[in-house]
């Protein structure tokens, strides 16, 4: 199984101002890590959105293959962005670890991670308390968000992200918000898990140092200003 | 359902603006189903003290008129009539009346009756030989069901008494038939007034200047009963058309009583409209709010694969959740209110009539309208969930 974006572009516009960016190319296998660096307003939310399928590419070619069968996910845009097909195939392939955790308030810990095993219909209650235990959260499992520190907050995230078994999970700036020592311990057990479950992983993070210190494979956004901000992904890993 | 029990566990954790919702609601609910119920109430205390008297839903022809019964033929058509009878000339409906050996006499109003007559309780009917006798004439002459009793009538130049022998079939209540009255079938009616005419009447031994086949039947005028209070004016119109003559009905009170119902209805309806009109501009910006400020919440269900479609009905739910609660504790402080209304004021009413009333029907129909109302609102949140962008949780944090 892998994920394949090539030739794609996207371009948004605010008032007078306009951001463009291309991505020549891009794979994504299970159990690969990859992190895209760059500048902050290069466009890597922007990118992770595409992969997502939070936002539909301008064109290209954007496919999901699976023993040599390929699904043309930029097709599914075309139902509109509100598709339950869309928000079904988004749901059942990624797993999503958002900067600051985007948990359910109204949930426990446990609750919050079992929830994308309901909506994937993939129930798993001894897996998502293996998960649980392994990112260290297992005794805060019936507390609410609202209780946690913002490291706890993080791990349940990834906790969330991979209870259903996801192929690719897509984190953005998941250490943003964390001290050093806890970003450490945060991207430490998101690499490891992901990997032990197989899952490929693609992070966006500004810290470059961190990222090497991980050695992680980087892919580069570069930008150039002009009347367009243009942003293109570099197409080999530096 | 996931989204019904995620709905319901945000809607519990927000308990204090689920409370405010539901106290938007109770405060507009709670004065208009008091208001309402205080109407129900007094209204009805009315319309039953008017239709405890049946004469209230009487009809009488005027004067003595000379009717065929083709004449009254028309009247058997004409809808909301309940009961029908002709009339005998109404100097002859007086009797006097005895037990066969009694001392006591007492004169009463002798009036046609026959199955359907509003005045007998509901079903009851006389037997061949029975008649119907009022309260007050039974306390006087201490008659029970089934006793014998003569009626006797006299006319002047008749060297004999006719005398009727009846059994007393129903002793009435006194707020079906006033004063001293017997209530026999039109028959017994006729054979007094056949006598007055000096008609023969072998079977009571009566010999008269006129042979009984020679008579020609003729009715003074009819007495007739409608259905419902507000078939009165009609049917008197009608049979008035119909007959040529005039009646006399309660027709002035019972429009004035049945013209104060729709005013009351009118400024009801009024006042429930702009209630209405309030209640869903609170309710629209209170359900419209509460998605903007859980705007995260949801978009993080929709990054997390939930569809659209699904995520539109949270709002949804957690409306009809909050209109349940409101309805519940609307009704539940309304009936403190109706008790608390009875207790200082309701001993006013006819017969200890509760004063506020609201029958199932009224509380099933206040509360689909509620319900729809406040879906209606909630719509407007779902509109705005629906398009809700889950890549604001990527953008913008969680």
């Amino acid at each position: 199984m892998s994920l394949t974006l090539a030739n794609a572009s996207v371009r948004l516009r605010d008032g007078d101002r306009s951001f463009r960016l291309e991505v020549p190319g891009l794979t994504l296998a299970p159990g690969e890590a990859v992190a895209l660096a760059g500048p902050s307003g290069s466009g890597k939310t922007l990118l992770l959105e595409l992969l997502g399928l939070l936002r539909a590419p301008a064109g290209g070619r954007y496919v999901l293959t699976q023993d040599g069968a390929e699904r043309d996910l930029a097709a599914l845009w075309r139902a509109g962005s509100r598709s339950p097909e869309l928000a079904s195939m988004r749901g059942r392939t990624f797993g999503f670890v958002p900067q600051t955790g985007g948990l359910m308030p109204f949930l426990t810990v446990e609750e919050n991670v079992r929830l994308p095993q309901e909506i994937a219909d993939r129930r798993d209650p001894a897996h998502a308390r293996d998960l649980i235990e392994r990112l260290g959260i297992a005794a805060v499992a019936q507390q609410r968000p609202a209780q946690l520190s913002i490291g706890q907050r993080q791990r349940t995230a990834v906790a969330r992200a991979l209870s259903h078994r996801p192929a690719f999970v897509i984190a953005d700036e998941p250490t943003a918000a964390l001290d050093p020592e806890s970003a450490d311990g945060v991207l430490t057990l998101l690499l490891e898990t992901a990997k032990q479950g197989g899952s490929g992983l693609i992070l966006s993070s500004h810290d470059l140092p961190r990222v090497e210190r991980f050695g992680l494979a980087r892919r580069r956004l570069e930008v150039t200003s002009g009347a367009e901000v243009f942003s293109r992904l570099e197409e080999a890993p530096c | 359902m996931l989204i019904l029990r995620l709905a319901l566990r945000d809607l519990l954790r927000d308990r204090f603006f689920l409370l405010c919702n539901m106290a938007v609601m109770v405060g507009v609910l709670v004065p208009l189903l008091v208001l309402f119920g205080v109407k129900n109430g007094v209204y009805s205390a009315l319309i039953g003290d008017m239709l405890a008297d049946p004469a209230n839903l009487q009809i009488d022809t005027s004067g003595n008129a000379t009717l065929t019964p083709e004449d009254l033929e028309p009247l058997k058509d004409i809808p909301g009539i309940a009961f029908l009878t002709p009339r005998v000339r109404s100097q002859f409906d007086f009797v006097n009346v005895r037990e066969p050996d009694g001392r006591r006499l007492r004169q009463a109003l002798l009036i046609p009756t026959g199955q359907g007559d509003p005045t007998l309780p509901d079903g009851a009917a006389l037997a061949e030989g029975e008649v119907a006798v009022s309260a007050q004439l039974a306390d006087q002459l201490e008659l029970t069901e089934g006793a014998e009793l003569q009626l006797i009538t006299q006319a002047e130049d008749r060297p004999k008494q006719l005398v009727l022998p009846v059994r007393v079939g129903l002793i009435l209540p006194a707020t079906r038939a006033s004063g001293r009255a017997v209530l026999a079938p039109f028959e017994l009616l006729d054979t007094v007034e056949a006598f007055y005419d000096s008609y023969s009447l072998p079977d009571y031994g009566i010999e008269g200047t006129k042979d009984l086949a020679d008579r020609a039947q003729t009715y003074a005028g009819a007495r007739l009963y409608v259905s419902r209070l507000e078939d009165l004016a009609t049917v008197q119109t009608a049979v008035e058309d119909a007959l040529g003559i005039g009646t006399t009905a309660k027709t002035r009170e019972v429009a004035s009583l049945l013209g104060l119902g729709q005013k009351l209805n009118l400024a009801l309806a009024g006042t429930a409209i702009l209630a209405a009109i309030g209640l869903s501009a609170a309710l629209v910006l209170g359900f419209w709010t509460e998605v903007a400020r859980k705007r995260t919440t949801l978009a993080g269900l929709a990054l997390l694969g939930l569809p659209a479609r699904r995520i539109a009905l949270f709002p949804v739910v957690q409306a009809a959740l909050t209109a349940a609660g409101g309805l519940a504790l609307s009704f539940a402080l309304y009936l403190v209110a109706a008790r608390a209304a009875d207790h200082l004021f309701g001993g006013g009413l006819p017969g200890g009539a509760a004063l506020a009333i609201l029958s199932p029907a009224q509380v099933l129909a206040v509360s689909l309208a509620v319900m729809a109302l406040v879906l209606c609102a909630a719509g407007a949140a779902a509109w705005s969930a629906l398009r809700l962008d889950p890549a604001s949780i990527l953008r913008e944090g969680g």
